[in-house]
């Protein structure tokens, strides 16, 4: 089953975010607790991790895309 | 809260100690330093160094340039400035820049010196800007990071962080550049060391906070650190380039053809993009994923071009032209 991975909101400031880079790529084994990518938003890095156990299938945003909250980023193949 | 005292002037040193504190000493409760550098400007984690350094003048002077883990604009710093680090446990991953300024406000007043907060997060007095601020947070840590300017080389700064809007390019995170003033001008009388040893005292005053000390082994491990993350090059390489590799060429009969890739330590494909004026009915996305994840050896790109190139051909292009092309 593919489940979809959403940006999540970070700020309460801003919905709008600048995509950093990848931890993880596609083809990639990924538990839940691992960090996915990060993101700059109003001067800070943040981490975003999964929420899911399974294979990372498709990055969906690239560094320096602009991102807002629930934007499709990635697709995790889960069992 | 624990206070850890700082006596490096080594940008790169003070950065590794911020890095081993967050991922592997994990402390149980906040901790607050407060340092100082030699001559040296700090870019954001997403900046390109181009877009908002003077090189030369950096070169000429010899300050030490170096890439913060935190997001943000470039600063400037030197001795006669004082960056304070707030390393607290944060089990929710919130950005949350009130709790450390209210901290650092607080100090301020106590020393005599009337600081507000506006609204980018930075430390004005009178409507000048005397502290600005960045975040880096990881699992289970925000690491909050400022500047403070007492008695900078204003000077320097302005020439070191020239801009020349001719290279401004999209797809970085750009520096906002506002008056800036030194806190000398509220206490004429202090030294940038006498104002460092006020707020620290000020800040020990206000928190109860314990004094702890790094190891000699710790201390030995920072160096190794501060090779590994943060280097001068990675100042200089663009952190926010879309491509690292970009390989074009003009074929025969074909027209051009331009793969473009990124490869991670392990040399896998971690971006990849065809683009051309090629006649196909190839499915582009298709062909790409099919690459990504794998790793940029002949042997094993070749059979991947070779299938997708046989269920949608590239009008004149044999497999093996395309396979040359990424190495």
């Amino acid at each position: 089953m593919i489940k979809e991975v959403h940006m999540p909101k970070l700020s309460p400031k801003s919905d709008q975010y600048f995509f950093g880079k990848w931890d993880k790529q596609p083809g990639d084994s990924v538990k839940t607790g691992d960090v996915l990518f990060e993101v700059e938003t109003e001067k800070a890095i943040s981490q975003v991790e999964s929420q899911e156990d399974g294979t990372l299938k498709a990055q969906k945003v690239a560094t320096g895309d602009t991102t807002k909250v629930g934007d499709l980023v990635a697709t995790i193949e889960v069992a | 809260m624990i206070y850890l005292p700082v006596d490096s002037l080594d940008v790169r040193h003070n950065f590794a100690l911020e890095y081993y504190l967050m991922t592997e000493k994990r402390p149980s409760e906040p901790v607050l330093m407060l340092w100082s550098t030699t001559p040296t400007v700090m870019l954001g984690k997403y900046q390109t160094a181009e877009n908002e350094l003077n090189r030369p003048f950096i070169a000429a002077h010899h300050i030490a340039a170096v890439r913060r883990l935190s997001g943000g604009g470039t600063i400037y710093s030197d001795q006669g400035g004082c960056q304070f680090t707030l390393i607290t446990p944060n089990d929710n991953n919130a950005i949350d820049f009130s709790s450390g300024l209210n901290l650092i406000m607080q100090a301020l007043n106590r020393i005599g010196i009337k600081a507000q907060m506006d609204s980018r997060n930075d430390l004005v007095v009178d409507g000048r800007k005397v502290s600005g601020s960045a975040q880096y947070l990881t699992t289970g840590y925000r690491l909050h990071h400022g500047s403070l300017l007492f008695n900078a080389n204003l000077d320097w700064m302005a020439q070191a962080l020239k801009i020349d809007p001719v290279k401004q390019r999209a797809k970085h995170i750009q520096s906002v550049h506002q008056r800036t003033v030194n806190l000398i001008e509220q206490q004429p009388t202090w030294t940038a060391a006498t104002f460092k040893e006020q707020l620290t005292q000020a800040l020990i005053t206000i928190t109860h906070a314990k004094t702890s000390q790094l190891t000699a082994a710790e201390e030995t491990h920072l160096q190794q650190i501060a090779t590994d993350k943060f280097n001068e090059s990675a100042v200089w390489t663009a952190n926010t380039r879309q491509f690292d590799y970009v390989h074009k060429s003009y074929l025969t009969g074909i027209g051009v053809v331009c793969v473009a890739f990124n490869l991670d330590k392990q040399q896998r494909f971690t971006a990849l993009k065809l683009t051309g004026d090629f006649f196909s009915n190839l499915d582009l996305q298709h062909f790409e994923h099919a690459l990504l994840g794998q790793v940029h050896q002949e042997t094993v790109v070749a059979p991947i071009i070779t299938r997708e190139l046989q269920q949608a051909p590239i009008k004149g292009l044999q497999p093996q032209q395309l396979t040359a092309l990424l190495f």
